[in-house]
């Protein structure tokens, strides 16, 4: 199975890694993921998205094996998930952590070896990293006395050791400071670039713009929206047009003004208007536009329809 | 069941506790602070012989009277004593300070005290006025006796036991000192890594490292690569701490011949009747397969109860509750050993949680049939891996329950459904 980007970057292969059909799991008899069908194809960035208590969480450590769902199938390559097979998974759980107590180097070459690497082979490539991230004179400092930032970078290198075919990143960025942030995501980006298959769950709509070839959105455990970004921001708005002008606008028709101010707006499209034939009316009608900047709907306001509230003001699961 | 990557968690945490310099530490403490306190004693000891030898050979002036009419005139003025018919004088002279010792010799000294007025020497030196007033009187009757075997009769009587039971030689107390060696390296073994198999689940919790670890191994493993672990670290302790006393015993043959050793620690004590330790295969069996059973039992328990617990200091507390069941059956031992066809008995003997102490105790008495032996042992590997079943069956429940103690009935009600408790 081979995976990979065109000239424009766009994920080619549709072999599926992550299968999940008719997934339901239950808590008591609340139902907090029902009937939930999804794949994840080789080589794309997925998007697992939806507000605190949607079943984002518990759909990864179901498909992972943590929780025993209790209907459906989710298959990781083709079976359900086994830390014995033979494919590479790198995982950065939401409530995250590592054996505070112990060394650096030492707890990194055991997850490497637990992830099947020789020991020599984990303890230089922990070695390499930590050189690589600035850490190389903390190798034999307990994880304790590293600070949140330093002990983020050893996550964080943990979770891509053995440079892993399926990265699962949940809520990665959460907790992390800017420049972990910025190292998380050129992690992310090499990683995809060499092929991996990447889940990222999060809350962060911007990250999903720049990340993501397709997203699901969960809303009360069900499948919400499914689709590559462009299909989902195109289902729940057409587009939005900001521009800066002088004049007049014309009497609104085939779009409605989200804001309107003397020298600035930003207009929604109706589902039939061409953007073109906007900047075509605008100009015949005499008005002097300084800028014009057509796109989608943002994945922000995507979710703000969906859930009514933004990503960060979401309920307590 | 695959145990993928079971070595690497046995390495890693055998390997992380014996880099730790405080397991050395703890370690050789154990048998450092044994040398010392053995040291202490044996000096004390040959001290206090000394001391009591040098008071014997001492003659003591002292004055007596003697109502009993058993004292030997001669024999006291062997001792320094001298008679005298002014008791109250006599003691006047020893509170001025113009006398250290007069003795009263009551008119029966078998039912009535010798009366010592005596100068104070300190706590210590002070006791050889009971010296001199036992040995006076002592004296006097074995002279009056006459004849040194009856006197050594009087005093000492040494027995040797020839048992029997159903037609066959027995081996009485030489038989028990082996089996009950099991009982004892049980209270070791739960005593010394009770609290390290507690902690076994408890770790991953603490440190959030569940999820990490469960998306590499299966939970089986790693608990089972743990117990091994923990098994491996205590047979390395318990050698840290049998080598230096074997040790010291090859190099110092005084210490491993008794003498002076065996009476300052008390092991005078241990009378085995002159009969020789003799070891019953059949009964050193049951009670290997007893200590098995009950060691597994508790391991079993108690990464049980720290797969419920969200910290370790939780799971501490119930540590506790598991060493009451243990030590409970020696609190009713002369019960179970007098009558153990008793209901008590029977049910100490086959409630699992004192079942491996009473088991050992009556096995190492005799009083253990070996269909009971094995019964119990039956009880034990089942209920030990019932419990293990469940340990792993509530970490896997509770292993991301990280901040509050798992609800047990609901994660079994839920687990058979995959369920988050």
């Amino acid at each position: 199975m081979s995976a990979g980007r065109d000239s424009m970057g766009r994920m080619t292969n549709t072999t599926p890694v992550i299968e999940v059909r008719d997934f339901t799991m239950r808590f008591g008899d609340r139902a907090v993921v029902d009937r939930l069908s999804f794949e994840v194809r080789a080589g794309e960035t997925f998007g697992l998205l939806g507000a605190n208590g949607s079943g984002k969480t518990t759909t990864v450590r179901a498909l992972l094996g943590i929780y025993t769902p209790t209907a459906g199938r989710l298959l990781v390559h083709g079976r359900p998930f086994d830390p014995a097979a033979d494919y590479s998974l790198g995982y950065l759980p939401e409530e995250r952590g590592l054996y505070r107590k112990e060394r650096v180097l030492d707890v990194m070459t055991y997850f490497g070896q637990l992830k099947g690497m020789e020991r020599s082979h984990a303890a230089l490539w922990s070695q390499d990293y930590l050189d690589r991230v600035g850490l190389s004179d903390q190798a034999n400092a307990k994880l304790t006395t590293l600070s949140g930032g330093q002990q983020q970078k050893v996550q964080l290198g943990v979770t891509i050791m053995d440079d892993p075919s399926l990265l699962i990143l949940d809520e990665p960025t959460k907790g992390f400071d800017p420049v972990n942030r910025r190292l998380l995501l050129d992690l992310i980006e090499a990683q995809r670039a060499a092929g991996a298959t990447v889940v990222i769950i999060t809350h962060q709509m911007e990250e999903v713009e720049r990340l993501c070839d397709r997203v699901l959105l969960l809303k009360d455990g069900r499948a919400e929206a499914y689709g590559t970004v462009a299909d989902v921001q195109d289902a729940y708005g057409s587009g939005i047009v900001r521009l800066h002008f002088s004049g007049t606008l014309p009497e609104a028709d085939g779009w409605r003004p989200l804001t309107l101010e003397r020298n600035y707006a930003e207009l929604e499209l109706a589902p039939d208007t061409d953007p073109q034939a906007l900047l075509r009316r605008l100009v015949d009608a005499g008005v002097e536009l300084r800028t014009f900047d057509a796109s989608r709907t943002s994945m922000e306001q995507v979710f703000l329809k969906v859930y009514g509230h933004a990503p960060d003001q979401g309920v307590a699961a | 069941m695959k145990l993928h990557n079971i070595g690497t968690v046995i390495a890693f945490e055998v390997r992380r506790t014996l880099t730790k310099p405080s397991f050395w530490l703890t370690s050789l403490s154990i048998p450092l602070l044994m040398a010392v306190v053995f040291a202490l004693m044996w000096f004390s000891n040959a001290s206090t012989i000394a001391s009591v030898d040098a008071q014997r050979e001492q003659v003591v002036s002292f004055t007596y009277t003697d109502a009993s009419g058993i004292v030997d005139p001669a024999v006291a003025a062997d001792l320094g004593g001298t008679l005298t018919t002014d008791a109250e004088g006599a003691a006047r002279a020893v509170r001025e300070g113009n006398a250290e010792l007069h003795l009263d010799v009551p008119a029966d000294p078998s039912t009535e005290p010798v009366r010592i007025v005596g100068a104070d020497l300190g706590p210590i030196a002070s006791g050889q006025w009971h010296v001199v007033a036992r040995d006076l009187v002592e004296a006097s009757a074995a002279e009056r006796i006459g004849d040194p075997v009856l006197t050594s009769v009087l005093t000492s009587v040494d027995t040797q036991a020839e048992l029997w039971k159903d037609g066959e030689r027995s081996a009485g107390l030489g038989g028990v000192i082996a089996p009950a060696l099991f009982l004892v390296l049980l209270y070791m073994a739960v005593l010394m890594l009770g609290q390290q198999m507690l902690n076994i689940t408890v770790e991953e919790k603490e440190n959030r490292v569940t999820e990490m670890i469960l998306t590499t191994l299966d939970p089986r493993v790693l608990i089972i690569g743990k117990v091994v672990a923990v098994l491996l670290v205590g047979i390395i302790q318990a050698l840290v701490l049998i080598v230096p006393v074997t040790l010291a015993g090859l190099l110092i043959p005084a210490l491993a011949g008794g003498g002076a050793m065996a009476t300052a620690s008390g092991m005078e004590g241990l009378d085995l009747a002159g009969e020789p330790i003799v070891v019953d295969p059949a009964r050193m069996l049951v009670a290997a397969g007893l200590f098995v059973g009950g060691f597994l039992l508790f391991t079993g328990l108690l990464v049980a109860i720290g797969s419920v617990m969200p910290t370790a200091k939780d799971a501490g507390s119930a540590f506790g509750a598991v060493i009451l069941a243990m030590f409970l059956p020696l609190y009713t031992a002369t019960l179970v050993l007098n009558d153990p066809g008793s209901a008590v008995s029977q049910f100490l003997t086959w409630f699992p949680l004192t079942s491996p102490v009473t088991a050992l105790l009556r096995n190492a008495m005799g009083s253990l049939s070996l269909a009971e032996g094995l019964g119990v042992m039956a009880v034990l590997f089942a209920m030990a891996g019932l419990f293990l079943w469940a340990g792993v069956r509530l970490f896997r429940q509770g292993s991301i329950s990280y901040d509050k103690r798992l609800h047990i009935a609901k994660a079994f009600r839920m687990s058979g459904r995959g369920e988050q408790a």
